[in-house]
């Protein structure tokens, strides 16, 4: 099997070892002869079933090539998430499997030899590294290679957002190779010099850095022994395993405790959700607006892959815990800021996709999110109404009135110059990009849900 | 403590030309090779205690059938 001109996915140009392309729909990653050894000693060490038994590594299986040494086709991940959108935890656990596998690896005689945030991802709700093609065979006496790349895309951000700011996360969305490392020793407190871990793996690495970019020296004699690189790996798993933030006293923390439904409207909302959730059955839903997740859990319930966006990292935290807890395999939960979504980055802007580029999901629930979208950030209803065709099929929406609560606390510090944002306005303005199927006001509020399918070009 | 003490001490050690290359990685690649040896002595330490420890709990923990003096 051989890729087809311009089916090489963008992600992939830089791996030399070989390559990601679609077919007919399917993804599949060609192994090429220049890595064929290193391939051969994965599968025949052990590595790869050791990996794949664990769940730190994407199973794949082989398929016969006429080019390159293999083509290989992996368990497709169903919604690929970056880490500029994912919570502390979420962050530190792919840092542990990061650390888990190249462990392993050492264990048979394979250094993990790229420790890119990139190549994990989310799949029944833990992480797992995708790239197969990420080991080589162990040098006795190298040190690792992915150690720069280790402290850049995991160290120096949990560090950041543990120690400084949890929002710091978003630098990972400037910086496509990881945060430099002179960067987050500046901003990171006086105080982390004093943890042996981030003095070692931030600090002094930043330091060494800056003390030999620019030298032409011969090269050394010393070598790091097996133990050293052991000593290496336990001593980053030891540095993030230490590295903790608690979600409190954020913008949403206690939101369903203020919102003015009663315990009987919820349930109400629910019911409804779920109703128009049996009509539409869809596979993938995103849940604009998730906040903890209780609506996402209704979709989740109902069958679909969930992913519960919520610009509040608290939120998203307190939602990644209750998914591990609960070992909810089909929510994934993510930060999100649907004023600004994440955009296509990286060389061309094609490496990383944007929001947009990942959907279209075959159903959005966008609850109480229209007054943000439209009050909050100034977007009038058609733009709106625009945004959200270009991401769903159907999408179950609620309005909620400038006589809600909700709204009155965002029209108190600011002018009402809305005058178009009524019911009948986001009905009109709605039907030019969606068939209303179906609307029910909510019990104990002044609030409609509508269920709407996007219109057919 | 003691052992970050030893690690700031490779700090001077570091500000001394030791090897180069022309590669952004150079100083990653160096300071594995500097703080290396302390961290695999970190570990085989750990090692070491932990197995002390093992012995140590199962020496002097009661074994099953010990102690059980029924009714």
């Amino acid at each position: 099997m051989a890729p087809e001109p311009d089916s090489v996915q963008p992600g992939s140009f830089r791996d030399p070892s070989g390559f990601v392309f679609r077919r007919a729909g399917v993804l599949y990653r060609q192994v090429n002869t220049s890595y064929r050894d290193d391939y051969d000693l994965l599968m025949s060490s052990g590595l790869h079933a050791a990996l794949v038994r664990a769940g730190l590594l994407l199973s794949h299986e082989e398929l016969p090539s006429s080019e390159g040494h293999k083509t290989i086709k992996p368990r497709e991940i169903p919604f690929i998430s970056y880490p500029y959108e994912w919570c502390f935890s979420q962050l530190k656990d792919a840092a542990l499997t990061t650390l888990a596998v190249a462990k392993t690896a050492l264990e048979h005689g394979m250094s993990l030899k790229d420790a890119s945030a990139y190549n994990v991802q989310f799949l029944g709700g833990r992480p797992v590294l995708i790239d197969t093609l990420s080991f080589e065979k162990y040098r006795e006496g190298e040190p690792w290679v992915a150690y720069r790349q280790f402290c850049q895309h995991f160290v120096a951000p949990l560090a950041l957002m543990s120690r400084k700011d949890v929002r710091l996360s978003q630098l990972l969305r400037v910086y496509i190779d990881g945060i430099p490392l002179d960067l987050a020793a500046r901003l990171l407190p006086r105080g982390t010099r004093w943890s042996f871990g981030l003095a070692a793996h931030v600090h002094l690495h930043a330091g060494a850095q800056q003390r030999y970019a620019d030298k032409a020296v011969k090269p050394g004699r010393r070598r790091m022994t097996r133990l050293s690189f052991m000593g290496l790996l336990d001593s980053l798993e030891k540095t993030v395993r230490g590295l903790k933030w608690r979600p409190a006293g954020t913008e949403w923390a206690d939101y369903y405790d203020e919102t003015n439904y009663s315990d009987a409207g919820l349930e109400h909302k629910k019911q409804v959700i779920a109703a128009y959730l049996g009509r539409t059955k869809p596979a993938t839903v995103w849940d604009l607006g998730a906040n903890t997740g209780l609506f996402s859990r209704v979709a989740a319930a109902a069958g679909a892959l969930t992913i519960a966006f919520d610009i509040d990292p608290a939120a998203v935290e307190r939602n990644y815990h209750e998914c591990r807890q609960r070992d909810e395999g089909n929510m994934l939960p993510l930060v999100m800021d649907l004023t600004n979504p994440s955009p296509g980055i990286g060389w061309r802007n094609k490496e990383r996709m944007s929001l947009s580029e990942r959907g279209p999901c075959d159903t959005a629930l966008a609850l109480a999110l229209v007054h943000h979208l439209a009050i909050g950030n100034n977007s009038p209803l058609p733009m709106v109404a625009d945004f959200l065709s270009g991401i769903c099929r159907t999408l179950i929406i609620e309005f909620v009135p400038k006589s809600d609560s909700q709204v009155q606390r965002l029209l108190a510090t600011r002018e009402d110059v809305f005058p178009n944002y009524v019911r009948e306005a986001f009905e009109r303005d709605f039907s030019r990009r969606f068939a209303i199927l179906d609307s029910q006001p909510l019990q104990g509020s002044e609030r409609t849900v509508y269920l709407m399918e996007k219109n057919r070009p | 403590m003691i052992s970050l003490v030893f690690l700031w001490l490779f700090i001077s050690a570091l500000l001394q030309p030791a090897y180069g290359y022309l590669d952004p990685g150079t100083g990653s690649y160096i300071l594995q090779l500097l703080i290396g040896g302390l961290l695999g002595g970190i570990f085989a330490l750990g090692v070491f205690w932990k197995k002390v420890v093992t012995f140590v709990k199962r020496t002097f923990s009661p074994r099953k059938g010990d102690g059980g003096t029924g009714t």
